[in-house]
């Protein structure tokens, strides 16, 4: 470590300083409220994965006993996990494209461009829980209001229950994330944006440069940190999507919904067993993927990382 | 900047894309907003329809009767304490693992990204545990700090990746003038940080002011509960009270319209401002 | 020493009970319960325990309520960390409590005289009984009696139509846009699956469907198919809301009362608790004229008298509490014929408690004769099927047979091979 450290120093002059009494300072906060209150329950949930959890029993050592159940046999948890991934692999995509469109639009200063930003902001404002009633009411199928613009247009066989069908269910969830983060993204990647040296944007504007090749060529590669923050933002939240799920469709119709979260919830809570071992067992496994899904994305997209501007 | 505006045929579509963009993404808030106004018997006849009598009581009705006033002020509270500690304590330990080489920087910022996943539904049994072991539980002291603890990994992941980005000319140039790594942090990272700082207060305040497990397993006197216990008292097992539900949504969303109208300006100016350039 | 304060409430039936010696003076049991937003058995449960506080000075009883999810998850959390309340609110098929040793064996304490045998079995396990049975239940068929009668139809004098009769109807009402069954299970895993576990039932007779539900007797008998396949013309005919998936309990007794309106509703009996309150809190409108029958049945059932009756909301004693003597007294204390009559009038659903529905009086009287009537004679079963499942079996069927297939999304040999696959 100490080898390691001296090379980062060498490597980058200007860091070099290690001042020891002001880095404990900085650290000590965090890492004190992170050991008492993160560290000590996840490695407890570990722990607890190699376990049969029961109260008022002593812990039963299973070894890798759970793991394979889930991972050979349990076919709820393979279904969560593809519908899962399913999730995070599109919506990361799906909401920062909308969001990069509407920043654009903002950023090219069209009229009442305050005024957008808190309108397209609103749907992050209101809790998973509002917004799991509002879209349920949404796709109704008797009265809701995507059935009826259908109607409204003559589309009356597109028209159908939209959460209460295996095929539609899970896409119509990932519209409504969609909704709810595109606004937000758009937020920060317009800051980004306009943190950019407009001597670079100027300069393309001079090079008649066309605004597609603006954007390919300057915007997207200038804000491309934050897009890279966003995208791991957007997946991690999706890895762990729960609410939103709990309150319109519990996982159905035919699983065609349930996450690793409802799932890993309905272990611990709803399935009249008290045994923790099991969904201690899954969290851990999902934490290993979420986790090298995260460091795959980085890798992907921070190789143009250090830019300098 | 010279993107001037002209009114061909470009801009017309643009104007019509986001005009039904806007429609779509503010339509359920203003539906829920003119829901707040109308009664769940108005609103079960006729779903769409603007209110005819403006109710303004039923604020009323839900800030006393609903004892909106007690869980306002306990929200207030806790996710302001929570947030302000995260953000203080997560900025320091970003502009930390940023700025500075020590032993183990690597692993222990891995350590602390890392658990930026697990789901709270299972760490929340071991969390209750030591909240009863340190006398926190049914505390708002207790939900303050694991609320911090649960959205630090988050803000510092934010702030360490801007922090890295800020040039060290301008911690050198402070350096040559004498400041010490305090006045460094307090004067140069912050300032500098304050479109990363505002995404995180925009952030953590929007997900803790809504967030709902916790509260629920972590609070049981009625007088310490939150806001999210409050709405859940109108979609009760009998009846979802939508209309109520809308109200209380409304008195809710106040505050985090504010900080976000805030935040927002401080986001966008901090970075028009060019403080990096 | 506090002072009583629930003095005027006394009135109750505080006689029966001895006060608690001084010792136990000064305590406080912790009540974590359901039903928060249920104002009559709130207002029965907060009598019954400032009427104990009047009687054992000292003692408070301090309830926390809550609603049925947010109560489960502070309530398995709380156990597990060891730091639940005196008391809380189960029902019976949580066998995980029981067989954890975390609630207290009542077979010794509680006065079962004054409790249905009946209901101590369903609180049984392992020939000890462990909760005070507070709300029961039977499965209903409302219906709209002046819609009926609009389709022209005749209910049988016995109160049951026959199968083909009843799939007749069905057509007819789907027919003239009326729905013929209203039932969602958008926030409940039980209610898709009442229309099929009632015509399993009276298909099998009370032992083969025990040995179905038990894994015993496999799905692919024919008579099993031939029950469903009942269920399936129904589903086939448009018995259900397009809704099903999503509408929520509370929605569907206003879908079927209200708007759109409904000719018949598959309900627990615990329909009156929503439906009897005023329409601006969701009730059904005035003048609406209820009526109750029996679901259909089925050709070459075994028992088409037989139905299930299951019991919902009870109160158990935290096996680790330090109050145990007094928590059990302030059980018994519920556990009265004067309370079980009091249950039925206040919250108009049948209790555990012994008690007379001919007692009642007043508004509901004629309610409560006409569901006595449909359960005259009736052989029941106690318990719905998820309550006494395995874990892997209860989630396919959650799943499938309550919603899956009553939403129209598989057919009946799909329902037969999943549930096949699952135990």
């Amino acid at each position: 470590m100490e080898h390691t450290a001296g090379r980062l120093t060498s490597s980058e002059p200007g860091l070099g300083l290690r001042p020891v009494g002001a880095i404990a300072g900085f650290l000590a906060p965090a890492l004190i409220i992170y050991f008492a209150f993160t560290a000590y329950p996840v490695v407890r949930t570990i722990w607890n994965s190699f376990f049969q959890v029961f109260p008022n029993r002593p812990d039963e050592f299973v070894g890798w006993a759970n793991y394979a159940t889930l991972l050979f046999e349990d076919r709820f948890f393979h279904r969560a996990v593809g519908n899962t991934l399913v999730w995070a692999l599109i919506s990361p995509v799906v909401e920062i494209a909308i969001a990069l469109l509407l920043a654009l639009a903002l950023y090219a200063r069209v009229p009442g461009s305050r005024f957008f930003r808190l309108a397209w902001f609103t749907p992050v404002l209101m809790s998973y829980v509002v917004v799991g009633i509002i879209w349920t009411w949404i796709f109704n199928f008797d009265w809701g209001i995507a059935n009826g613009m259908l109607r409204a247009v003559g589309l009356d066989h597109w028209a159908q229950a939209w959460l209460g069908h295996p095929d539609t269910a899970l896409p119509s969830l990932i519209f409504v994330t969609t909704w709810m983060w595109a606004g937000f993204n758009m937020v920060v990647l317009l800051a980004a944006m306009h943190s950019l040296p407009s001597e670079v944007l100027e300069a393309a504007e001079l090079d008649n440069c066309g605004w597609m090749a603006k954007l390919r060529y300057i915007v997207i590669p200038l804000v491309r940190p934050t897009i890279l923050n966003l995208m791991v933002l957007s997946f991690v939240g999706k890895m762990r999507v729960f609410d939103l799920v709990w309150i319109t469709t519990r996982g159905g119709p035919l699983w065609s919904t349930e996450t690793v979260s409802t799932y890993v919830y309905k272990r611990a809570f709803n399935w009249n067993t008290f045994d923790l071992g099991y969904p201690c067992a899954i969290a851990t496994i999902w934490f290993v993927v979420v986790l090298g899904g995260v460091l795959i994305l980085t890798g992907l997209l921070r190789s143009r990382d250090k830019l300098e501007y | 900047m010279t993107t001037s505006i002209r009114f061909d045929l470009k801009h017309g579509f643009l104007v019509v894309a986001l005009a039904l963009y806007t429609a779509f993404a503010a339509g359920p808030f203003l539906w829920v907003a003119s829901m707040s106004l109308r009664t769940t018997t108005e609103i079960s006849a006729e779903p769409y329809a603007l209110p005819d009598t403006l109710h303004f009581s039923k604020f009323a009705i839900a800030w006393t009767d609903g004892n909106y006033g007690t869980y306002f002020g306990n929200s207030v509270i806790v996710v302001l304490s929570a947030v302000a500690v995260l953000t203080v304590i997560g900025a320091m330990a970003a502009h930390c693992f940023a700025r500075y080489r020590f032993p183990f920087r690597r692993f222990l910022y891995f350590l602390v990204f890392s658990t930026i996943i697990f789901p709270p539904q299972i760490t929340i049994i071991a969390l209750f545990q030591i909240l009863v072991e340190y006398g926190l539980f049914n505390t708002r002291t207790g939900l303050v700090l694991a609320y911090v603890a649960f959205q630090l990994p988050i803000t510092v992941y934010i702030l360490e990746s801007f922090f890295a980005r800020i040039p060290s000319d301008l911690y050198d140039a402070a350096r040559m003038d004498g400041y010490s790594e305090w006045e460094i942090f307090w004067r140069i990272s912050l300032p500098v940080a304050m479109p990363a700082l505002s995404t995180t207060v925009i952030l953590n305040t929007i997900l803790l002011w809504n967030e709902f497990l916790y509260a629920v397993v972590l609070i049981t006197d009625d007088d310490k509960r939150t806001l999210p216990l409050g709405i859940q008292k109108y979609m009760g097992d009998q009846l979802i009270d939508i209309g109520m539900l809308a109200t209380g949504l409304m008195i809710a969303i106040v505050p985090v319209v504010i900080v976000y109208v805030f935040f927002s300006e401080k986001l966008i100016q901090g970075m028009t401002a060019g403080a990096i350039k | 020493m506090k002072m009583p304060r629930g003095i005027l409430f006394a009135g109750l039936a505080v006689a029966l009970l001895s006060p608690l010696s001084a010792a136990t003076a000064d305590t406080t049991l912790s009540l974590w319960s359901h039903w928060a937003d249920q104002d009559a058995k709130r207002a029965y449960v907060e009598g019954a325990a400032r009427a104990f506080e009047a009687a054992n000075p000292g003692v408070t009883v301090e309830v926390t309520w809550y609603d049925k999810q947010p109560l489960y998850a502070a309530l398995k959390t709380a156990l597990r960390a060891g730091q639940a309340p005196d008391i809380f609110y189960a029902e019976p098929d949580q066998k995980e409590y029981m067989e954890n040793g975390l609630i207290l064996d009542l077979t010794d304490r509680l006065n079962w005289d004054n409790l249905e045998s009946w209901a101590k079995d369903v609180w049984s396990h392992e020939g000890r009984a462990y909760g005070l049975p507070l709300e029961a239940w039977t499965v209903e068929m409302y219906y709209d009696a002046a819609r009926l009668s609009e389709l022209g139809a005749m209910l049988p004098d016995n109160g049951q139509f026959g199968q083909q009769a009843f799939l007749d109807l069905v057509e007819k009402a789907a027919a003239a846009g009326v729905t013929p069954i209203s039932l969602g299970v958008g926030d409940r895993p039980y209610p898709g699956a009442f229309l099929s576990h009632e015509a399993l039932l009276k298909m099998l007779g009370v032992e083969d469907y025990t040995r179905l539900l038990a894994g015993d007797l496999g799905w692919d008998d024919p008579r099993v198919k031939e029950a469903l396949g009942f269920v399936k013309a129904m589903v086939d005919a448009g018995a259900l809301p397009n809704t099903f998936s999503t509408l929520k309990l509370g929605e569907s007794h206003y879908y079927f009362h209200t708007k759109p309106g409904a000719l018949t509703f598959l309900m627990g009996s615990f329909y009156p608790s929503r439906a009897f309150q005023s329409p601006d809190k969701g009730g059904q409108p005035a003048g609406f004229e209820l009526g109750i029958m029996r679901y259909p049945a089925l050709d070459g059932a075994a028992c088409n008298e037989c139905k299930t009756i299951a019991v919902g909301g009870s109160y158990v004693v935290n096996a680790a509490t330090e109050h145990a003597d007094m928590a059990v007294a302030f059980l018994n204390s519920m556990a009265t014929p004067e309370m079980g009559n009091k249950w039925l009038e206040d919250n108009l659903v049948q209790t555990g408690i012994k008690s007379d529905a001919s007692k009642i009086t007043g508004d509901n009287a004629g309610y409560f004769k006409a569901l006595a009537e449909v359960n005259d004679g009736a052989k029941y079963f106690f318990g719905l099927p998820r309550q006494v499942m395995a874990p892997a079996p209860r989630e396919v069927f959650d799943q499938v047979v309550n919603q899956a297939f009553p939403a129209g999304l598989v057919d009946v040999d799909d329902v037969v091979d999943q549930m096949s696959g699952a135990y």
